[in-house]
C-alpha cells in the first residue's frame, strides 16, 4: 500500500449539512466568521462530549466554495497569491496551470508525528534519486482550507505550538534534515476540546482568535428537532442533503459574498474603541483579544451583507474573542489580595447538578459553608444524600465529609527542584521508556528505540554516494535516530493525610479532605497514579497503595474517620516506603509526596520527641532528593501558630502551600506566571 | 483458534444483558460498541468469540489487509482498486467475521499501522503497513481492559471507532483507510475508571457479574464441564439454538431499515435525556438506534415505549457519571428511577 493517500468508506462520505444544524447558532456563526476571514486565528469548540463539534467543523469545509488553485501544486497555491517555493520556481520558468479545486479539509489526527505535521524530507526522492525533496506535510496541504484538530487539549504541546505559529503567521518555515523551506499555511484552524479532559495552556488557550461554548440544547423541543434531523439523515442522507440543498446554497452564497465584501468593510474609530475597552472590562491579557474582536467583527457584518459594522457585530465578536480570554473580577494590574478569586471560566470543575458551584469557589478564605460534619462512614454515594443531623457533643472518633473540590493551581516541579508554581507541564513528560506516543526524534548514535522513518530519511540523501548490495538504503551510524515519546503519565503521588483529633477542630479535616480530593481530581486529569496514607491514633496506614483508580481513593477518603493523636513520623515514613517500591518498579515515575497535616506531631516512632523526629526524617527525605514534596498546612489560623508545617516543608526541600493557597489562581496571573 | 474451542453463544448461563447488547450491536454496528463492566472470569471474551462464529460470514477480496467489500468497488482499498481496473474484477473470498484483539501492550504503530520496515529498506519505498484498526475493519474489536490501556492508545482508537476512519499521520505516512467495526472493551472497574469522555464513545455499557444463585452456577459449571468433556457433542448440541439466532440475526438486519419510531416514542428519548442530565446528544441518537433495533430483534416495525426503557437502561448510566470520582453504579441507580417514573 502506497504511504499516501487512502480510502475512506462510502457510509461516511455523506456530510451533514450546516445549514440543518440546530440549535447551535452561536458555534455556526464562529466558524462562518472565521472562514470568512481566517487571519481572526481559528475557533476553538469548547464543549461537552456529543454536541456536534466535528459535525459542525466538517460541515463548514462542505461549504467553502471551490477556488483556482495551481495544477499538480500540494498546498494549492493560489496563482495571484503567495506562492510555495516549487510554485514560485515554476512561474520563474513559465506560467502556471491553473485548476478549480475544493478547499481541503485536513483532520490532524491525535496521533500525529511532527514530521507529517511540519513536512520533511521526501524519502523515495532522496534515495531513488538523490535529491533533496519536500514532502509537504499537514500545514501545508491544509493551506487555504480547514485544519481540524479534534480534542486539541489531548494534543502533543509541541505541534499545538506549530500548529498556532503557522495559524496566526500564515506562513510557516521548515529547517530540518538539510531542508530550508518557507510556504504560506493560510487556512482555518478548527479545534475542539472537552474541558473535563484537563485545560489547554492558557498560552495556547490565547491563540486561538475565537471560542465558542458548545452545550447541548435543554429545551425539549430543540433537542427533539436535532433528534428527528439526524434520525433522517441517517436514514437516507442522499435524500436529506437534497431537501438542504437550497439552504446549504443560500449560506454558501452568503459565505462567498462576505468574502468578497471583507476587505471593504471598516470599522468606525469609536467600535474600534469599544473593542479596547471590552478587552479591558474583561481583563483580557495581551491584544489578540481586541484583534480578533474587530476582525471577526468586521466577517459579521460582511456576512450580514453590510460595509459598515456594528455595535451589535463588535458585542457579538466580543462575545467570541472573549470567551476563552475573560477573567472576572478586578483588572490585571491590581495585585489580588488573599480573597479567593472567582474565575470567568469554570475549567476542570465537576458539576453537579445538586450542588453549588459558586459556593464552592468562595469557600475558601471564610470556614466552608457546604459540606456537612457525619458520624457514619458514608459509602461512596455522592448523589446528594441527605447527610445526618450533626452528633450530640463530640465523640473521640468523627467522619468528616469533604468540602467541595476545587480547581488545583498547577503544581509543577522543575528538574532543577528549583521551587515553582507557575504553569507547569505535569502531565506530560519525556518518558525513556518504550510506551507513551512517538512525537519526535533526535539524532543518537545508539538508538534505544529506533525511529525508523526519521532515521531512513537521515540516510536518504547519501545513498548515490554509499554502495548498496542488494538493499536499497544503505544505513551509518550516524544516520540513526531515536524516537521522543511523551507519555501523560508520569507522576506517583501519595497523599498522606493527618487525620488525628488537631485536624477535627474547626472543621479543618472537612477542609483538609476538600483540598484533598481536589489533588485527587487534579490526579485524575494528569493521569497520575495515586495512593492514600492516613495517619491517627498510634500510627499510619495505607489506605490505598499506588493505583489508577481515583475513584476507590475518593470512597475511602470520604469514610475516612478522624481521631486520634498525631503519630507524624510513621505517616511520613510510610509514604517514603510506599514510594521507593513505586520507583523500584517503574524508574520512570515521577514519585510526589504530599503531605497534609498541621505538623503537631505527638506520637513518636521510634521513642525519640515525635516532633523533632519527625523534622530530622524529613531532612533525611529531602537530603536524598529523589521525592518531590509539597507540603499542605492544615493548621489554624490564629495568634499561636506553630509553623511546624512549614519547617517540614524546608526540610524535606520541597513545596509549602497553605489549603486556601491550593486553589487555582486566576488565569490571567497564570499567563503572567508562565511569561515571566 | 478452531471452531471446536469455541464454547456456543447460547449455552451462555444466564448474563442477558451483555448478551443482548452484544447482538445489538451486531444487528445495528452504528450503535457504537459495548464497554462490558465486571469482574474477571465472567464469560466477557468467551461472549464474543461466540458470537463471531455465530454471524454469516462477510464476502472479502481475497489477501487484502482492509477486507475490502468486492460489492462496494466505490469503496476499494487503492491496491484493490487497481486490481479490479487492470482485470476488470476481484477475486473474492466468502470468510468469519474476524474478532481482532488489541493487548493492552500494544503500541501505536501497531494500532494505528506505521511505515512497511522491509519495503523501505529493500526497495526504498515508502509503504504503509496496516495496523490492528485495518484488521478489524467489519469486524469485532475487542479490547480487553480497555482501562488499563495506555491514553494516546485509548484516544486514537476512540477516534477511529467513532469516525469510522483511520486516519494515519505518523513516521511519514500519511494515509487514511475505513475501519468501521463493532468496538467490544471491557473492564474491571476496581482497577480504574475510564475517562467519562471515553465513556460516552461506548454506544452501550453493561455490568456483568458471576451468577449469584446456586443453580445458575451450578449450570454454569455442568456446561463447562460437559463442553470440556467433549467440545464437539457439545457444540452439536447447541446447534440449533445457535442457528435460530443467527437467523433472527439476519432478519433483524433486514428489517431494521424499516423499524419507525413514532414522534412520542422519541419525545421519550429526549425526555429521559434531559431528565437524566446527560452531556450532548449522543445518548439520544443511541437510545434511538437500541430502540429501533430492539424492536426489529423482535421482529416488530414499530419501536415503543417499552424498548426505550430498555435502551435507556443500556444507554444511559455510563453517561450520567458526570464527576470524575462518582460511580457508573450510582447512574444506574438514578437511570432505575427515571425509568419508574416515566
Amino acid at each position: 500500500m502506497r504511504a499516501e493517500g487512502g480510502f475512506p468508506s462510502p457510509a461516511r462520505r455523506r456530510i451533514f449539512p450546516l445549514a440543518a444544524l440546530a440549535g447551535q447558532e452561536r458555534m455556526v456563526a464562529a466558524l462562518l466568521a472565521c472562514a470568512v476571514c481566517p487571519e481572526i486565528g481559528g475557533v476553538l469548540l469548547r464543549g461537552e462530549k456529543g454536541t456536534a463539534k466535528s459535525t459542525a467543523a466538517r460541515g463548514l469545509a462542505a461549504l467553502l466554495p471551490a477556488h483556482q488553485a495551481v495544477s499538480g501544486c500540494a498546498l494549492g497555491c493560489d496563482p495571484q497569491g503567495e506562492l510555495c517555493p516549487r510554485c514560485r520556481e515554476r512561474a520563474a520558468a513559465g506560467a502556471l496551470p491553473v485548476e478549480e479545486r475544493r478547499p481541503a479539509f485536513v483532520n490532524l489526527p491525535l496521533g500525529a508525528t511532527e514530521d507529517r505535521v511540519a513536512g520533511s524530507l521526501d524519502l523515495e526522492q532522496a534515495i531513488r534519486h538523490g535529491a533533496r525533496a519536500f514532502q509537504p506535510g499537514l500545514l501545508a496541504r491544509a493551506h487555504r482550507g480547514v485544519l481540524y484538530v479534534d480534542e486539541v487539549n489531548l494534543l502533543s504541546d509541541h505541534l499545538v505550538d506549530l500548529v498556532l505559529d503557522a495559524a496566526s503567521s500564515g506562513m510557516f518555515s521548515l529547517e530540518r534534515e538539510g531542508l530550508s523551506i518557507r510556504h504560506p499555511a493560510r487556512f482555518t484552524l478548527i479545534g475542539t476540546m472537552n474541558p473535563e479532559e484537563g485545560e489547554l495552556r492558557p498560552q495556547l488557550l490565547d491563540r486561538f482568535g475565537l471560542c465558542v461554548e458548545v452545550a447541548a440544547p435543554g429545551d425539549l423541543g430543540q433537542r427533539l428537532e436535532v433528534l428527528r434531523r439526524r434520525e433522517a439523515f441517517e436514514a437516507d442522507p442522499e435524500e436529506f442533503s437534497r431537501a438542504w440543498g437550497p439552504a446549504q446554497a443560500v449560506l454558501a452564497a452568503r459565505l462567498e459574498r462576505a468574502r468578497a465584501l471583507l476587505p471593504a468593510v471598516a470599522l468606525a474609530d469609536d467600535l474600534l474603541r469599544l473593542c479596547a475597552e471590552l478587552a479591558q472590562e474583561a481583563c483580557a491579557a495581551g491584544h489578540r483579544a481586541e484583534l480578533a474582536m474587530e476582525r471577526a467583527a468586521r466577517a459579521l457584518a460582511a456576512l450580514d451583507g453590510r460595509l459598515a459594522v456594528s455595535e451589535e457585530d463588535v458585542r457579538e465578536a466580543a462575545e467570541l474573542a472573549l470567551a476563552h480570554r475573560r477573567r472576572m473580577g478586578r483588572p490585571p494590574e491590581q495585585e489580588e489580595p488573599d480573597e479567593p478569586e472567582q474565575n470567568g471560566q469554570e475549567p476542570e470543575e465537576p458539576e453537579d447538578s445538586g450542588q453549588d458551584q459558586g459556593q464552592a469557589e468562595d469557600q475558601a478564605a471564610a470556614p466552608p459553608p457546604s459540606g456537612q460534619d457525619r458520624q457514619e462512614p458514608e459509602p461512596g454515594d455522592q448523589d446528594g444524600e441527605e447527610a445526618q443531623p450533626p452528633p450530640p457533643g463530640r465523640p473521640a472518633e468523627q467522619v468528616f465529609a469533604p468540602d467541595e473540590p476545587f480547581q488545583v493551581r498547577p503544581i509543577a516541579f522543575r528538574q532543577d527542584r528549583r521551587p515553582r508554581l507557575g504553569s507547569g507541564r505535569r502531565s506530560r513528560s519525556r518518558t525513556r521508556s518504550r510506551s507513551g506516543s512517538y512525537v519526535k526524534s533526535r539524532q543518537s548514535e545508539q538508538p534505544t528505540d529506533l525511529a525508523l522513518d526519521a532515521t531512513l530519511r537521515a540516510a536518504a540523501p547519501f545513498q548515490n554516494r554509499r554502495s548498496r548490495a542488494g538493499v536499497a538504503v544503505v544505513i551509518e551510524r550516524r544516520d540513526l535516530r531515536q524516537r521522543i515519546r511523551e507519555k501523560r503519565m508520569g507522576h506517583v503521588v501519595i497523599l498522606a493525610v493527618d487525620a488525628s483529633g488537631s485536624m477535627g477542630a474547626g472543621r479543618r479535616m472537612a477542609a483538609a479532605k476538600g483540598a484533598v480530593l481536589s489533588l485527587l481530581l487534579d490526579a485524575y486529569q494528569k493521569r497520575d497514579k495515586v495512593g492514600l496514607v492516613a495517619f491517627r491514633g498510634e500510627g499510619a496506614q495505607v489506605l490505598l497503595p499506588p493505583t489508577g483508580s481515583v475513584e476507590r481513593a475518593s470512597v475511602l477518603l470520604e469514610e475516612l474517620p478522624t481521631g486520634g493523636r498525631t503519630p507524624l513520623t510513621h505517616g511520613l515514613a510510610l509514604s517514603y516506603e510506599l514510594l521507593d517500591r513505586e520507583l523500584r518498579r517503574n524508574p520512570d515515575a515521577l514519585p510526589l509526596l504530599v503531605l497534609i497535616s498541621d505538623g503537631r506531631a505527638n506520637v513518636s516512632l521510634h521513642g525519640g520527641k515525635p516532633v523533632a523526629e519527625a523534622l530530622d526524617l524529613a531532612a533525611d527525605i529531602g537530603r536524598e532528593g529523589r521525592l518531590r514534596c509539597l507540603v499542605v498546612d492544615a493548621e489554624e489560623g490564629g495568634l499561636v501558630r506553630f509553623g511546624l508545617a512549614r519547617q517540614l516543608a524546608e526540610r524535606l526541600g520541597g513545596q509549602y502551600s497553605e489549603l486556601n493557597g491550593l486553589r487555582a489562581p486566576s488565569l490571567v496571573r497564570a499567563v503572567r506566571e508562565a511569561l515571566a | 483458534m478452531n471452531d471446536r474451542s469455541i464454547y456456543p453463544f447460547p449455552a451462555i448461563v444466564g448474563q442477558e444483558e451483555m448478551k443482548t447488547a452484544l447482538l445489538l450491536n451486531v444487528v445495528n454496528p452504528r450503535i457504537g460498541g459495548v464497554l462490558v463492566r465486571g469482574e474477571k472470569g465472567t464469560a466477557k471474551s468467551t461472549a464474543v468469540r461466540a458470537l463471531a462464529e455465530l454471524l454469516p460470514g462477510i464476502e472479502v477480496a481475497a489477501g487484502c489487509p482492509f477486507s475490502c467489500d468486492p460489492a462496494r468497488p466505490d469503496a476499494l482499498c487503492p491496491d484493490c482498486a487497481r486490481t479490479l481496473a487492470e482485470q476488470g474484477s476481484l477475486p473474492s473470498e466468502t470468510r468469519r467475521i474476524r474478532v481482532t484483539e488489541l493487548p493492552v501492550g500494544a503500541t501505536e504503530d501497531r494500532v494505528l499501522g506505521t511505515l512497511d520496515l522491509e519495503r523501505a529498506i529493500r526497495q526504498g519505498e515508502r509503504r504503509f503497513e496496516p495496523g490492528l484498526l485495518a484488521a478489524a475493519h467489519r469486524g469485532i474489536l475487542y479490547v480487553d481492559e480497555v482501562n488499563l490501556l495506555e491514553d494516546h492508545i485509548v484516544d486514537v482508537l476512540l477516534d477511529a471507532a467513532a469516525m469510522g476512519v483511520n486516519t494515519v499521520e505518523r513516521e511519514g505516512v500519511s494515509f487514511t483507510h475505513a475501519a468501521e467495526f463493532v468496538l467490544v472493551g471491557t473492564m474491571n472497574p476496581e482497577e480504574g475508571e475510564l475517562r467519562p469522555q471515553l465513556l460516552d464513545r461506548f454506544g452501550l455499557c453493561v455490568e456483568v457479574r458471576g451468577a449469584d444463585q446456586v443453580e445458575a452456577r451450578l449450570e454454569v459449571v455442568t456446561r463447562h464441564a460437559a463442553f470440556e468433556a467433549g467440545p464437539e457433542t457439545f457444540r452439536a448440541q447447541w446447534s440449533q439454538a445457535g442457528q435460530d439466532l443467527a437467523r433472527s440475526v439476519v432478519a433483524a438486519r433486514e428489517l431494521l431499515p424499516a423499524v419507525r419510531v413514532p414522534e412520542g416514542v422519541l419525545r421519550q428519548v429526549v425526555q429521559l435525556a434531559l431528565d437524566s442530565g446527560v452531556d450532548g446528544h449522543r445518548a439520544d441518537l443511541v437510545m434511538v438506534k437500541t430502540a429501533r433495533t430492539l424492536a426489529a430483534l423482535d421482529g416488530r416495525r414499530e419501536a415503543g415505549r417499552e424498548d426505550v426503557r430498555r435502551a435507556a437502561a443500556l444507554a444511559l448510566p455510563h453517561r450520567m457519571r458526570r464527576k470524575p470520582f462518582q460511580q457508573v453504579a450510582a447512574g444506574r441507580g438514578k437511570v432505575e428511577q427515571l425509568l419508574a417514573r416515566a
